[in-house]
């Protein structure tokens, strides 16, 4: 019988490859005098040495598991100390971490012991005592498990803010080869199910008051990258089905830590942390920028650009469509010069309404101008447009970028 | 003119309703104690005035609406040089516009700068929302020491409030020398004279004051803390960036006391 300590030692060391960290967007509302909030924004409430934000609590329940993924550190195979907590562990955990304020709630993922509906059941059972006895209203992410049945899936969804399912290696070809126990089929039928009880209970909510939530903060997954040879052009493809068929929330993306002895994933001597990072970008651009992905990555250049950020490359690679005029131009337009953020671009729309504005006004709103020059017309920029080739404003921006301390790679935003 | 006041915010409204009033331009406005004077300085002291103070916020108000008042609180709370100048030059853009509209010309400087600094206190509220770190007394009451950059503990209250509404909890500004306490039924400021600060002021030096399982919990967390990163992918400055070290001296899992 190990500790406690030695118990959470375990679990949440095997637990920190799952990339997401999100508390955020659910809709959970303290109105009972009971314990926790969980609406609007999330809180990050430390990070890590690796820089990562640590805003839940983030466990699996057991270690043990009956598969045996190449790329999973706790696979079958794998020689590894194993633990199970009990579920009072997790609840007493859970409510004692959250009121010191260390946490906005738990992510509670799992090895399979016995099966999945075995599995499922304790998960559920942690969900539905913090929610029932413990009048707890933080956040709750639980791992729906592959093959689960539909009455557990949905009693998961009315205690929890978030259920993910891991698709982890994008292509059906590639799972085969590195965890030929499972398949897509039962990744997406929890993933299908789950979005039409959501949307069932959406539509319920005008009518019947009384309806109660179901997944407010919805489904996320997580895709693996680098450890199979799919292309960046493929996982964006992949990413931006699950954004608009599935209508997940959020597509984490994880650069494969080389964790595994094994022959079927790649040994490689780093993770792919940069590679990771610039489909976190683009991944952005899809969600927040209005672009589609075949202006990100086409059939000729399937990969991102790893020396310059997606945006970035794709001004340069159309350079009729800009220099943009910074006093006329549509929202749309100014959100794609680089350098110019959501933020900016909102500021620089309202602004305009008062006055004409001048280029020192974009450099004090927050305008990246060393980006952004090349690419648009304002008053005061003493640059001349249509002289500069691709090539060179290329170089120009990398060389800059590298010139004060290397760019810090700003992981999980 | 320079003009001085109490260091309390209605203080500084007041000294705004006396400049209004008396259509005067100020050179400065100040807080008695901060302030060296040269003999040239011609000086009006402005006592605090509560009707005047109302005065002026139902005129901001009833042009810009509350967020405009809640943004001219915020620069007062941030305390930096100049902040008082800043705010008066605010009533007066909005005054002067008679609405809200004035505030989204980010090309106006002293809107920008407003915005800039606004944004500033925001990030020292959602830094302690983030970094406050309660530990558990003998009798049941969740104390947190915080040292902002800024004296957001005002701004903080209504969070924590409705997060742990089942618990009690005192959080104390150690550099301001006041704290915000909540008895599961109401909200106040208390001061170091304060009885349920007297009370409690030895539970920040003393570990006997503590519940018999608090060491055990900040134990598990800062173990925990240790065993979720992932050292191939270690990156001190980012971690620095968004922890910066000048908080770490109340964060639990900072301290170093439990490491393996």
């Amino acid at each position: 019988m190990s500790t406690i300590l030695e118990k959470l030692r375990i679990l949440s060391d095997a637990a920190k490859y799952d990339a997401s960290c999100s508390s955020s967007g659910s809709k959970r509302v303290n109105t009972s005098k009971g314990l926790g909030n969980a609406e609007g924004m999330g809180i990050c409430h430390s990070y890590t040495e690796d820089g990562r934000c640590v805003s839940l609590l983030k466990i699996l329940f057991t270690n043990h598991c009956i598969y045996d993924c190449a790329y999973c550190v706790s696979r079958r195979s794998n020689d590894v100390k194993r633990a199970a907590f009990t579920v009072e562990d997790v609840v007493d955990l859970t409510i004692n971490f959250y009121r010191r304020n260390y946490i906005e709630g738990l992510f509670l993922s799992s090895g399979i012991f016995k099966n999945a509906d075995y599995t499922m059941e304790r998960l559920v059972r942690v969900a539905r005592v913090l929610r029932t006895q413990h009048n707890f209203n933080g956040y709750i992410h639980v791992k729906a498990i592959p093959g689960a049945s539909p009455e557990l899936l949905h009693e998961a969804g009315l205690y929890a803010d978030r259920l993910s399912v891991n698709i982890e290696i994008p292509s059906e070809a590639s799972l085969q080869k590195v965890a030929p126990e499972k398949n897509y089929n039962d990744i997406i039928t929890p993933m299908n199910y789950l979005r039409s009880e959501k949307e069932k209970y959406a539509d319920d909510k005008p009518h019947i008051k009384s309806a109660p939530l179901f997944l407010p903060a919805g489904q996320s997954t997580q895709l693996i990258v680098g450890a199979s040879p799919e292309n960046d052009r493929h996982i964006l493809r992949l990413a931006n089905s699950l954004y608009q068929q599935q209508k997940l929330k959020r597509v984490y993306y994880s650069g494969y830590v080389p964790i595994a002895t094994d022959n079927r994933v790649p040994d490689l001597s780093a993770p792919p942390l940069v590679r990771e990072n610039r489909i976190y970008q683009a991944d952005w651009l899809l969600r927040f920028y209005g672009f589609s992905v075949d202006e990100i990555v086409d059939e000729k250049t399937p990969d991102l650009d790893l020396e310059i950020d997606p945006k970035l490359s794709y001004a340069l690679r159309h350079p009729e469509k800009f220099p943009v005029d910074i006093n006329r131009a549509d929202y749309e337009m100014v959100l794609r010069v680089p350098g110019i953020g959501v933020k900016s671009a909102k500021k620089i729309i309202s602004s305009r309404r008062h006055q004409h504005l001048h280029i020192d006004h974009l450099q004090k709103i927050g305008v990246v101008l060393k980006r952004a020059r090349y690419f648009i017309n304002c008053p005061g920029l003493t640059i001349r447009q249509g002289s500069l080739q691709a090539d060179n404003v290329r170089q120009a921006i990398i060389a800059s970028d590298k010139a004060p301390a290397a760019a810090q790679l700003g992981l999980f935003g | 003119m320079v003009f001085i006041y109490d260091g309390s915010y209605e203080g500084l409204l007041s000294c705004i309703f006396t400049i209004f009033k008396n259509r005067i331009v100020p050179s400065a406005i100040d807080i008695e104690a901060n302030r060296q004077f040269t003999l040239l300085d011609a000086v009006t002291q402005v006592a605090t005035n509560e009707e005047w103070a109302a005065r002026v916020l139902k005129g901001v108000d009833e042009r810009a609406g509350t967020q405009a008042s809640r943004m001219l609180y915020q620069l007062f709370l941030s305390e930096l040089p100049l902040c008082e100048m800043l705010v008066y030059q605010l009533v007066q853009a909005i005054i002067q516009k008679g609405d809200a509209s004035i505030l989204e010309n980010f090309a106006n400087p002293y809107i920008l700068k407003a915005a800039q600094i606004e944004k500033m206190i925001h990030r020292e509220v959602h830094r302690m929302h983030a970094f406050v770190r309660f530990q558990k007394s003998r009798d049941g009451l969740f104390y947190a020491a915080i040292d902002p950059d800024f004296n957001v503990l005002p701004l903080i209250g209504e969070h924590f409030e409705k997060r742990y509404a089942d618990q009690s909890w005192l959080i104390f500004d150690t550099r301001r020398h006041y704290g915000l306490y909540y008895d599961q039924n109401m909200m106040d400021f208390v001061s170091t004279d304060d009885p349920v600060f007297a009370i409690n002021a030895n539970l920040l030096q003393d570990n006997s004051f503590q519940d018999e399982k608090e060491k055990q919990y900040q134990a598990l967390w800062e173990n925990y803390f240790h065993a979720v990163n992932i050292s191939e992918r270690n990156n001190t400055k980012l971690h620095l960036r968004h922890m910066p070290r000048r908080y770490w001296k109340y964060l639990t899992e900072k301290q170093g006391l439990y490491k393996r």
